[in-house]
């Protein structure tokens, strides 16, 4: 069997911080694990179709493979939430232990397998930021009409809250703050945002994102033409994602606190932590969104529901006892 | 050969292959999608263009028809065409007549000056020319104006809406341009790169506007005084002075108002040009009401001739979107970048040559078929070499104005044709365009030396 | 060639109906971007799915018109020889383009949509934006339905060429004859185009 060429389409923009970067590098990596049995060309956001159309190309055959984020595919089963990260759901960590050992990963090819696709997470963005405000927040009442960029359920809880939601790409929402368009936006953390210059329009950066406390990117591959590589080809596929979850997760943590300290010192932003009301309020909306999710009519979308959050519930105990303990005493007493 | 080459090769034939086959005068959407698949098997054949990529077809497409900045589109042409079927061009022609009448070359002076009106208030170019073809015409003939500038200003100036905000063309090429500036600056490392939209076009667009009707207003003026014989004046009986004023009050406050409403809130950047765009057609049915013209008549051709432009306009983006993936996926990317980074000049000389091929298209081809091909296949490589994408768009737009007066096919000429009297040679038509085409190119010029004329009022704006 | 009529006819018959029935979405375009306008400036509030509606008109008016663009012969040319040409000469040209052209692309098209419309249908696809609107199917459909309303017309255009050249120029339906004079051309395109 000869050399062959498959085609990634993203949804990000080339070179983009984190994300595009990792799409790339995870190219890359399968091109030269596979001594260029396996050549993976990358077709950024736009390039061959419009970023929102990636899922969509890898299923038609126009790409054997799609990089990007499985909320964005919310149309297609509400269910594909779960696999991105959904409001006050798991972070990172508690989000690849459903995956790899609670069954969240055999929900997730049940789903895929409609579309004849199979999905590997890819990247992992930890906890974003909440989002830029251009006035400050007292409470839920300073939230009503604001206009608000921020997609999928987080989009839901922050209407449930009074916004005015909208979801727009990364390239126009500056333009949009700048115009008045938009009150606020969120997109992901310091080491994206300080790039896309939401600084120049917003000084006041809430923190964290309680609507978004981790986001997964997926590798996405046609199931035919994966089944049908030999097995190395194959592993190297499934195991250059699994590292590039990892990659992609350093990254973001060496990258977002050098950056958020650019923002502050340089930039004169203002660190902001979300008002009380607000993160209750919006723990109350989450918790309706999920469980009228765990409710619906959709087996599919019922049984992720039900996996995730039985899931759900064991991890975070884990995150409370262990991690969230260990975090609040090393703030509280730690110097150095 | 390498594969590679044969990609580029066919690439490069295909272009020049499709110019040929646009000149047998089949519709040009369907000529350029059916040339681009011939080429595409071609391509197949030798191993170098893969079918599978036209699956990337039916994405584009939904793309258009979910994108939220063209619905400008629709939304302007039925304003336009709302305004005309309401006949307040008419009005403001027969009134603008009257007032500049005593004046030497006062007639052309007013047909620019509502040309200018009209298309700030809209940007459908046909409409403007036959309806000042229909009204101007006959009355600078009767007053004696020498024909070829009577036929030249009346093109020309009908020609202003597609430059002068609001304008389609410059809606197409802000989504386009926004679009590839955001990928050309984060392939080079900018995050945050200065956005262009289509506000920024309009309001880049505003002075270069301004300019050439400056510029066809002194070249009446000149004609006035090197040539009085060219264009003499049309004295007004007394009694139809008495109540000029106020017919030309009622005539023009009202659509300056609504002219103001639109423009003023997309350049203030309080709306984006499709919400004020909705609120300039339901102003522009508003005014038609005002003036008793809001029939079910008059509101069955205004959907229906708003439906069949926008239907037009965007199938030549579909069918463009096959040469364009033809284009791309055989290398011809490559072709172009290689072509346009290595001219002398650097990128000055990549603008001009661009600009130049564009002007030369424009003899066959009009504006919309030109962007949809040229832009997404040279501005990632113009806009990599630091070329400003508002000044960019903005001197295609006023370059591509031309198209509509360009000999043997431009559009303008066409629709005047069409309405001006039989015994009217169409050698004068052609004639009266060349001075202008020429103004034309004095304009492009000044814009190239002085990018600041586009430039000033965007930044102004951004602040 | 009475067949030929007929068919041209018929076709001709269905996409000026459809024609006159879509070129209404326009009107809805503005009115529903409007009430989208007033909500957001005078009741500083929104609906996701009030705005996919009125960008979603756009996107099915234009597919759904284009066949009766076509009938108009409202879709560009470049008709420097087409124009001034005999009817005969158009006819040829016309039946090449519908031939080499037109065929082929709404053929890929139709092709390659297909299943990206019916994958759509089979899970009832909704508007990507969360609150948006329901129905995403339905406005894909229109992709198909523009291959074929275009395809279509491209047939009654063909029966048109055959009847011509066949010199029974007699049994061209009236909407769809050929302009006798250039002038008459001028003046028909002026009612469309720009
Ligand atoms: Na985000
Ligand atoms: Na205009």
């Amino acid at each position: 069997q000869g050399n062959i060429t498959w085609r990634m389409v993203t949804t990000w923009p080339k070179n983009f911080p984190g994300l595009g970067v990792g799409a790339q590098r995870l190219a890359d990596r399968i091109t030269a694990a596979s001594g260029g049995r396996l050549t993976v060309q990358v077709y950024s956001a736009g390039e061959l179709v419009p970023p929102l159309q990636s899922l969509d190309a890898v299923i038609d055959g126009t790409a054997e493979m799609s990089h990007g984020a499985a909320y964005y595919w919310q149309n297609k089963s509400p269910a594909l939430s779960f696999f991105t990260g959904v409001p006050y759901g798991m972070t990172s960590r508690e989000l690849t232990a459903w995956m790899r050992y609670m069954g969240g990963q055999e929900i997730w090819d049940e789903i895929y397998d409609q579309f004849g696709v199979q999905g590997f997470l890819s990247g992992d963005t930890g906890t974003q930021a909440g989002g830029w405000f251009k006035n400050e927040l007292t409470g839920v009442d300073s939230v009503k009409g604001l206009r608000f960029r921020t997609p999928g359920l987080g989009g839901r809880v922050w209407e449930k809250l009074g916004a005015t939601v909208t979801n727009m790409a990364a390239g126009e929402i500056f333009q949009a703050l700048q115009s008045g368009t938009l009150d606020a936006a969120e997109f992901v953390g310091p080491y994206n945002d300080l790039a896309l210059g939401f600084y120049q329009v917003c000084k006041n950066y809430y923190f964290p994102s309680f609507v978004e406390p981790g986001l997964a990117t997926e590798l996405v591959v046609d199931k035919k033409k994966y089944q049908a590589l030999p097995d190395d080809l194959q592993a190297i596929i499934r195991d250059v994602s699994q590292a590039e979850y990892d990659q992609v997760a350093s990254d973001f943590y060496a990258n977002d606190p050098r950056a958020l300290q650019t923002l502050v010192n340089d930039h004169g932003v203002n660190i902001r932590q979300f008002p009380e009301e607000i993160l209750k309020t919006g723990a109350t909306a989450a918790a309706e969104i999920m469980t009228s999710l765990r409710e619906s009519d959709d087996p599919l979308v019922k049984k992720t529901a039900e996996s995730f959050i039985d899931a759900f519930r064991i991890v975070r105990t884990r995150s409370k006892t262990t991690d969230g303990a260990y975090v609040t005493a090393r703030e509280t007493y730690f110097e150095i | 050969m390498e594969p590679v080459l044969i990609g580029e090769l066919l690439a490069g034939l295909m272009f020049f292959g499709i110019i040929g086959f646009l000149l047998l005068g089949f519709p040009v959407a369907f000529t350029l999608a059916g040339v681009s698949l011939g080429f595409g098997a071609v391509g197949m054949f030798f191993g170098v263009f893969d079918p599978s990529n036209f699956g990337s077809l039916p994405n584009r497409y939904i793309g258009f028809m979910t994108n939220e900045v063209l619905v400008a589109v629709p939304l302007f042409i039925f304003m336009g065409v709302m305004l005309e079927r309401s006949q307040i061009a008419e009005q403001l022609l027969l009134t603008m007549g009257k007032l500049f009448g005593n004046l030497r070359g006062g007639l052309g002076i007013s047909v620019i000056l509502v040309g200018a009106m009209l298309a700030a208030s809209t940007g459908v170019v046909g409409a403007t020319v036959v309806t000042m073809g229909l009204i101007s015409l006959p009355a600078m003939l009767r007053a004696g104006y020498d024909p070829k500038l009577a036929t030249g200003v009346i093109c020309a100036s009908g020609t202003l809406g597609q430059i002068i905000p609001p304008s389609t063309v410059l809606i197409f090429m802000g989504d386009m341009l926004s679009g590839i500036n955001s990928q050309v600056q984060m392939a080079k490392g900018n995050f945050a790169p200065v956005p262009v939209s289509v506000g920024d076009l309009f309001a880049g667009a505003l002075l270069p506007g301004l300019l050439l009707v400056g510029v066809y207003l002194a070249y009446v003026v000149f004609k006035a005084i090197t040539d009085p014989e060219s264009c003499p004046a049309t004295p007004v009986p007394p009694e139809e002075k008495k109540y000029l004023l106020r017919e030309f009050m009622v005539a023009l406050v009202p659509p300056l108002l609504l002219i103001l409403a639109v423009l003023g809130s997309i350049l203030g950047g309080i709306a984006t040009p499709t919400e004020a765009a909705s609120v300039g057609a339901v102003g522009a049915m508003i005014l038609a009401a005002l003036r008793w013209r809001l029939s079910f008549s008059i509101l069955h051709q205004t959907v229906v001739s708003t439906a069949t432009i926008t239907s037009m306009v965007f199938v030549i983006l579909l069918g463009a979107s096959v040469f364009s993936v033809v284009f791309r996926l055989m290398g011809g990317d490559n072709l172009v970048h290689e072509f346009l980074s290595n001219l002398p000049g650097g990128r000055i000389g990549a603008v001009a040559v661009v600009m130049a091929i564009m002007f030369l298209l424009g003899f066959i081809l009009d504006t919309f078929e030109i962007i949809f091909i040229v832009i997404p296949i040279t501005a990632p490589v113009l806009l990599a070499l630091d070329v400003d994408p508002v000044w960019l768009g903005v001197l295609v737009g006023v370059n591509l104005q031309t198209s509509f007066l360009t000999p043997p096919f431009g559009f303008a000429l066409f629709y005047l044709r069409g309405v001006a009297p039989a015994d009217l040679p169409t050698s004068a038509i052609y004639k009266g365009i060349l001075p202008f085409v020429l103004l034309q190119i004095v304009a492009i010029a000044i814009l190239f030396a002085f990018p600041g004329i586009v430039t000033w009022l965007p930044r102004l704006i951004a602040g | 060639m009475r067949f030929l009529s007929g068919t041209a006819a018929l076709i001709s018959r269905m996409n000026w109906l459809i024609g006159q029935i879509f070129s209404w979405l326009s009107l809805g375009i503005v009115l529903v971007c409007f009430v989208v306008v007033v909500l957001r400036y005078l009741f500083a509030t929104s609906f996701v799915w009030l705005q996919d509606l009125y960008i979603w008109l756009n996107g099915a008016m234009f597919t759904a018109v284009a066949g009766f663009a076509l009938l108009k012969d409202d879709h560009v040319r470049v008709d420097i020889f087409y124009r001034p040409a005999r009817i005969r000469t158009r006819a040829l040209v016309d039946l090449v383009g519908v031939v080499f052209f037109l065929l082929p692309f709404t053929w890929i098209v139709y092709a390659y949509s297909l299943p990206f419309v019916l994958r759509s249908w089979s899970y009832f696809e909704g508007s990507a934006n969360v609150g948006g609107m329901a129905g995403l199917y339905i406005l894909k459909s229109f992709i198909i339905a523009f291959a074929v309303l275009l395809a279509l017309q491209g047939i009654a255009m063909l029966c048109r060429s055959i009847l011509v050249l066949g010199g029974r120029v007699d049994l061209v339906p009236p909407s769809m004859a050929y302009p006798v004079k250039p002038a008459d051309a001028a003046a028909e395109a002026i009612e469309g185009v720009h």
